[in-house]
């Protein structure tokens, strides 16, 4: 069967079966990547897969699958299946229904065609040769073409389809041991695609990184790299999500409508624009994704909504179902209005951190957490960086970062490799009084 | 299953390729959640396809299919192939695999009670029974309440090129908690937990649900209530079974992988501070020997053959303080000369074994709890955490306690909030000075790979105590 027919076909089983409710979503996905380390092809990777996932809904009773077994036959017996475990469950009083159809969506975007393999190997030597051109001695990284069809049809009317896809190659040059540095491309137009400046990107942060002396745990006024906002960002939109927010994982439960963050921070959740690596047509209830402002100058507007979530919360789905979890597409910063050496300068004395990971939290609810500093950090005195440095870690509170943001660079740039999984749109960003922690 | 392995390889084999192995791997995972005392959703993951790697003009590629048409399968082997000879000219010389036998085996686990048979019903009223223990206690609400019921069965298929065969079924079961403890005036607390076997239902009777998460609200209450601030500078430690398994997973299960010390996870999940040359070196005090043994039966982490047809072993990494062993898959152990030890884990069909941990613990010594706490005269005893990480060279590492008490005189008295055990490795194990008798062991799982892959892993040991360890935090 086609996508189209697949999922039509299940939506047709499920409401014969009884259910009130259906709604199902066919992926197809195409990924080809390629992984090296120390200047090498380390492996080539490609799936081509095809999955069906299925909501159905009896009397609020809900049950979800998905299966890659797509015959017919396979089809028609997991949709049994799933109308008996919804039979079998209590009911979920948030669940609110199926949103009314049909929506009217706008024209998918231009698609890349899939690179052969040694296309993607040109842009890998691109990569590497451009960094070590520019002093990196080792070179890593990973670089992905991928490609989504989606069909969706729900019993209440939607009907759709999109097509999208990417380029991303992330990039991390070392020098001298133990010094690195990290940057990324990713684009969903060719001509958008700069593997070249990844590379010099990454191998200008590791040269200025070497000879590292251990920094010293205090309170640092700070400038964040995009990578480590980004990151944080992924982190700060998960707790904008209402199931979140319900779940006891949000540190913004009970603000809406307040202060959140410093008047500098206006941030969206952007599922419409071009640009963005996630953006689709609908989201998983049918409806066309959206632009949702979430942090408005400071002020919390809007949690993520899918339709049951939003009527708990007596207001619009916001377009990010996810039928259980609604979930971010693109996040995206509004752009500051100094350069990035005058968000140094004004930094005068303090500590640029250009990449982090490992981000956990103590208490979602309070926004305690920490996250370890990589790659390049920098001591900075005067706006200029005078020191290398390691060993650090920021480790603080999630509303007191955003609190306390003075300003953001005017120049942005997108962030995604495997720290930072929703696409993210930032500038550098400084921020006051962040408390730096080092193991002793 | 066997079949389209075979046709997979022996395609592969036609194309000139030198290795070929296929995995045809068949997943069934079954979930029940209720949030907040309400049923959220119940529902099934159904996967099924095959992932084949193959070396061709001396380079390594993988491809993954879930159409299992022998069409698809053969397009799935040609794009591995293409896609793999695109890169050889990057290399300096050809991917090489150690030695391994060829095996022809199969091995099971047989649930006492079979997944499946535990109904949706049944799932929801032990979820039920679970959210009604979280009353109001001591003037602390449990607001947020996240439980999750899964089972998940695993069968396998594995062949190579060398004549391995290997099949396999395993059911897992598991269950996690996520609990927000508030009370006005104190703020929140919050507990992140997961037991997880590799079993059948039969599990539930031992792990009694209900006085665990009883227990865990009586431990945020009293840490929300009575938690005082933690004393800082150095200070001697009792670190309960829950720590000691993180910190060896973290900063001796992933330092000693051997695609870590040869750079292959350099771009995401990092290098090691261990080096080919540290082995034999001295890392910890004689008492420290960490271990990692996916033979456990019933472990989270349990395997019999790893994800390259390689039979698993029981690994001491580090032996009696001693550097002892890294953790290897045919790839590494070619590299440094040495034979796998059967550490090559695979999280689904579509994606590349790579080295990974199983069940890793500290060993067991001959101390019971309170020899271990009577002859500290100031310290703390952090029994379990919620925040953690580490760098990605696996040095410099942080646990934040959630349950944690004053030791005064060699007695546990007042509860301390969120203690703050921030040091490095090396620092770490050397300071360990007594380690206990009895063993436990926590299911996690555990993140590398790019894409990312989330494996089963145990990690345990017994409670140990260290000395001089500095507690941190501004």
């Amino acid at each position: 069967m086609s996508p189209t027919d697949l999922v039509s076909f299940a939506v047709k089983e499920g409401r014969r079966g009884g259910a009130d409710d259906v709604a199902t979503v066919c992926m197809r996905e195409e990924v080809k990547m390629i992984r090296f380390s120390n200047n090498r092809v380390t492996v080539t990777q490609a799936w081509l897969s095809s999955i069906l996932s299925v909501m159905v809904a009896i009397r609020k009773r809900v049950a979800i699958g998905s299966v890659e077994d797509l015959s017919r036959g396979s089809v028609k017996q997991s949709l049994k299946d799933l109308i008996r475990i919804a039979e079998s469950t209590g009911p979920n009083k948030d669940y609110a229904g199926l949103p009314r159809g049909p929506f009217k969506y706008r024209d998918s975007e231009p698609s890349l065609p899939s690179p052969e393999g040694s296309t993607l190997v040109d842009h890998v030597k691109v990569a590497v040769e451009s960094a070590v051109s520019n002093g990196a001695e080792r070179v890593a990284g990973a670089l992905v073409f991928k490609r989504v069809d989606t069909e969706i049809e729900t019993s209440a009317g939607a009907s759709g389809s999109d097509a999208s896809s990417y380029l991303e190659i992330s990039v991390r040059a070392f020098c001298d041991g133990e010094a690195s540095g990290q940057a990324n491309s990713c684009a969903r137009r060719e001509e958008d695609f700069h593997p070249e400046e990844a590379g010099r990107a990454a191998a200008e942060i590791a040269r200025r990184a070497v000879n590292p002396v251990e920094g010293k745990p205090g309170r640092y006024n700070v400038v964040l790299g995009p990578n480590v906002f980004a990151n944080l960002l992924n982190d700060v939109m998960a707790a904008a999500s209402a199931f979140n927010v319900e779940a006891g994982l949000s540190f913004m439960a009970d603000k809406l409508g307040g202060k959140v963050a410093s008047s500098s921070l206006t941030l969206i959740d952007d599922g419409t624009t071009p640009e963005g690596l996630n953006s689709r047509l609908f989201d998983d209830e049918g409806v066309p994704s959206g632009r949702t402002v979430v942090i408005d100058r400071g002020v919390l507007q809007s949690y993520l909504h899918n339709f049951s979530t939003a009527k708990k919360f007596r207001c619009s789905t916001t377009g990010n179902a996810g039928w259980i979890v609604p979930q971010p597409w693109n996040i995206i910063v509004e752009p500051g209005r100094v350069s990035e050496e005058v968000l140094l300068q004004d930094l005068g004395e303090g500590v640029y951190i250009t990449n982090n990971w490992y981000t956990r939290f103590q208490d979602y609810r309070r926004g305690d957490f920490s996250t370890v500093c990589r790659d390049g950090l920098f001591r900075v005195e005067g706006g200029e960086i005078v020191q290398s440095l390691k060993g650090l870690r920021i480790s603080g509170n999630l509303q007191r970062i955003l609190r306390n943001i003075v300003e953001l660079s005017d120049r942005r740039c997108w962030v995604k490799w495997w720290e930072v999984e929703t696409p993210t749109l930032t500038p550098h960003v400084l921020v006051r009084d962040v408390t730096l922690t080092k193991a002793t | 299953m066997e079949d389209i392995a075979e046709y997979a390889v022996n395609y592969a084999g036609g194309l000139g390729s030198t290795y070929a192995e296929a995995r045809v791997e068949k997943v069934v995972n079954n979930a029940t959640t209720i949030k907040n005392g309400r049923p959220q959703f119940s529902g099934f993951l159904r996967e099924m396809g095959i992932g084949v790697r193959l070396i061709i003009d001396g380079a390594l590629g993988f491809a993954s299919t879930n159409e299992l048409s022998k069409g698809s399968v053969a397009e799935a082997v040609s794009s591995a192939a293409s896609m793999a000879g695109a890169a050889a000219d990057t290399l300096k010389k050809p991917v090489p695999l150690s030695d391994a036998k060829a095996s022809r085996d199969r091995w099971v686990v047989r649930p006492k009670r079979r997944l499946g048979s535990f109904s949706v019903e049944d799932k929801l009223k032990t979820l039920f029974d679970v959210d009604k223990s979280l009353r109001s206690l001591r003037g602390v609400k449990f607001p947020a309440r996240l439980l999750t019921l899964t089972e998940t069965v695993t069968e396998k298929t594995f062949l190579n090129s060398e004549g391995t065969c290997v099949t396999s079924k395993v059911p897992r079961v598991s269950f996690t908690y996520m609990l927000t403890a508030y009370r006005p005036g104190k703020g929140t607390a919050q507990r992140f937990n997961k037991k997880g076997e590799s079993c059948g239902w039969e599990i539930l009777s031992s792990w009694d649900l209900t006085e665990l998460v009883s227990e865990e609200a009586r431990v945020l209450a009293s840490v929300l209530v009575e938690g005082r601030k933690p004393p800082r500078g150095e200070i001697d430690a009792v670190l309960g079974s829950e720590v000691v398994g993180i910190v060896c997973h973290e900063s001796c299960g992933h330092p000693f992988e051997a695609d870590r010390i040869l750079g292959r996870e350099a771009a995401a999940a990092g290098e090691s501070f261990m080096s080919v040359e540290m082995l034999g070196r001295r890392l910890g005090s004689d008492e420290v020997t960490v271990v990692d043994d996916p033979t456990i039966p019933s472990s989270y982490g349990y395997y019999l053959y790893d994800d390259e047809g390689v039979e698993a072993s029981r690994r001491e990494l580090i032996k009696n303080g001693v550097v002892n062993a890294f953790l290897h898959n045919r790839e590494t152990a070619a590299e440094l000369g040495v034979q796998s030890n059967g550490s090559a884990r695979a999280i689904s069909y579509s994606r590349e074994p790579i080295v990974r941990m199983s069940n890793t613990y500290m060993d067991t010594g001959d101390y019971g709890f309170e020899e271990l706490v009577e002859s500290v005269s100031k310290g703390v005893y952090i029994k379990s955490f919620m925040e953690w990480n580490i760098d990605d060279r696996r040095f410099n590492q942080r646990y934040v306690g959630l349950e944690a008490y004053l030791i005064r005189k060699g007695e546990l008295t007042q509860p301390l909030r969120n203690p703050i055990l921030e040091t490095t490795t090396p620092r770490l194990y050397m300071s360990v000075d007594a380690v206990g008798r009895e063993i436990s062991f926590s299911a996690a799982t555990c993140g590398k790979g790019d894409p990312q892959q989330g494996v089963p892993v145990w990690t345990g040991g017994p409670d140990i105590r260290v000395r001089r360890i500095r507690l941190g935090g501004l």
